[in-house]
């Protein structure tokens, strides 16, 4: 997968997830940028993109994640 | 004396442990289940006579009352009733709130325990002895989490039944307690994320969620004539994380 559709699926995660539509997320993104990010809604994040990319998350693979970039890295290195 | 336990969800995780925990040889389990009762089988082999499974649908009225004529005609009022059905949690956005699927779980969960208390919780009270004990959440232990309106709206609903039932029955020897475990570690828990699983445990102060065998000696405790001083309780089953 590219890394723009990549980002555009996470996006649509994120603008789903915190309903709205004109969210616009990039590798730098973190949980400072939005308001409503709390450790909930990471979780909520977290499980959402397991659905959409058909991965699975452990507990150390998302201890350290500091921005969006973290996250579509690992989606990546998961993927193979 | 022997004893006539109705266990509602009995073919969960913790309704199977609960019988294996409670048996002595000559009590009747009246175990509910609704299209699993294969879960069963082992127990029934186990002990033989004593387990009496039902299919029925909780989450349907009719279903429920034709449930409690025939446990009326075949066993009379039990000594014990253990209330434990529930669908599956969902995490879902308030705006997403699914009422269809919350009528379903508050029927299966709310509605078919009054209608079963209402049917044998006077009995109880004329024998002047029962126990009553409803399947709760640690949820609902201060502040809940977010998303689980639902789950939370029902678990509540049921938690003010079991309070006005013991306050309606204290004084005919029938206690009505509930338990409230953190997150358990079993089947129910097939559509949680793995990854949500390990954060619980995470969060947890001993570092883990609850395990079957943490939960059930507390019900059979609740349920023991011993606890006959204590009613309208929900004891919280949770290594701390929640008070």
């Amino acid at each position: 997968m590219e890394q723009h559709e990549l980002m555009e699926q996470i996006q649509a995660i994120f603008r789903e997830n915190f309903d709205d539509d004109s969210l616009v997320i990039t590798r730098q993104t973190t949980a400072e940028d939005i308001e409503d990010w709390d450790s909930l809604e990471q979780i909520n994040l977290l499980t959402a993109m397991e659905k959409q990319f058909g991965v699975k998350f452990t507990l150390d693979d998302v201890r350290d994640l500091e921005n969006v970039g973290d996250m579509a890295d690992l989606i990546v290195r998961l993927k193979g | 004396m022997e004893n006539v336990y109705l266990i509602t969800g009995a073919t969960s995780d913790v309704g199977c442990a609960l019988i294996r925990r409670l048996y002595r040889p000559g009590d009747i389990f009246i175990a509910q289940g609704c299209g699993d009762l294969a879960q069963l089988a082992p127990l029934a082999a186990e002990y033989p006579g004593a387990i009496h499974t039902y299919d029925v649908n909780l989450a349907d009225p009719d279903n429920v009352t034709t449930f409690i004529q025939l446990m009326q005609r075949l066993h009379g009022a039990p000594t014990h009733f253990v209330h434990l059905p529930a669908l599956r949690v969902v995490n879902t956005k308030f705006r997403n709130f699914d009422e269809d699927r919350f009528m379903l779980d508050f029927n299966l969960q709310v509605r078919s325990a009054i209608a079963l208390c209402k049917a044998f919780v006077p009995a109880m009270a004329k024998a002047k002895y029962g126990r009553v004990l409803f399947m709760l959440t640690s949820y609902l232990l201060g502040f809940p989490p977010k998303n689980t309106a639902a789950y939370i709206t029902a678990k509540s609903a049921l938690g003010g039944l079991a309070k006005s039932l013991a306050a309606d029955y204290a004084a005919s020897g029938v206690t009505v307690n509930c338990v409230a475990p953190y997150m358990m570690e079993t089947k129910f828990l097939a559509d949680t994320s793995d990854l949500i699983v390990q954060m619980s445990a995470q969060a947890n102060p001993m570092k883990r969620n609850a395990r079957v065998e943490d939960v059930v000696p507390a019900m059979a405790f609740l349920l023991s004539e011993e606890a006959r001083f204590i009613t309208g309780v929900t004891l919280p089953i949770t290594g701390g994380a929640a008070l």
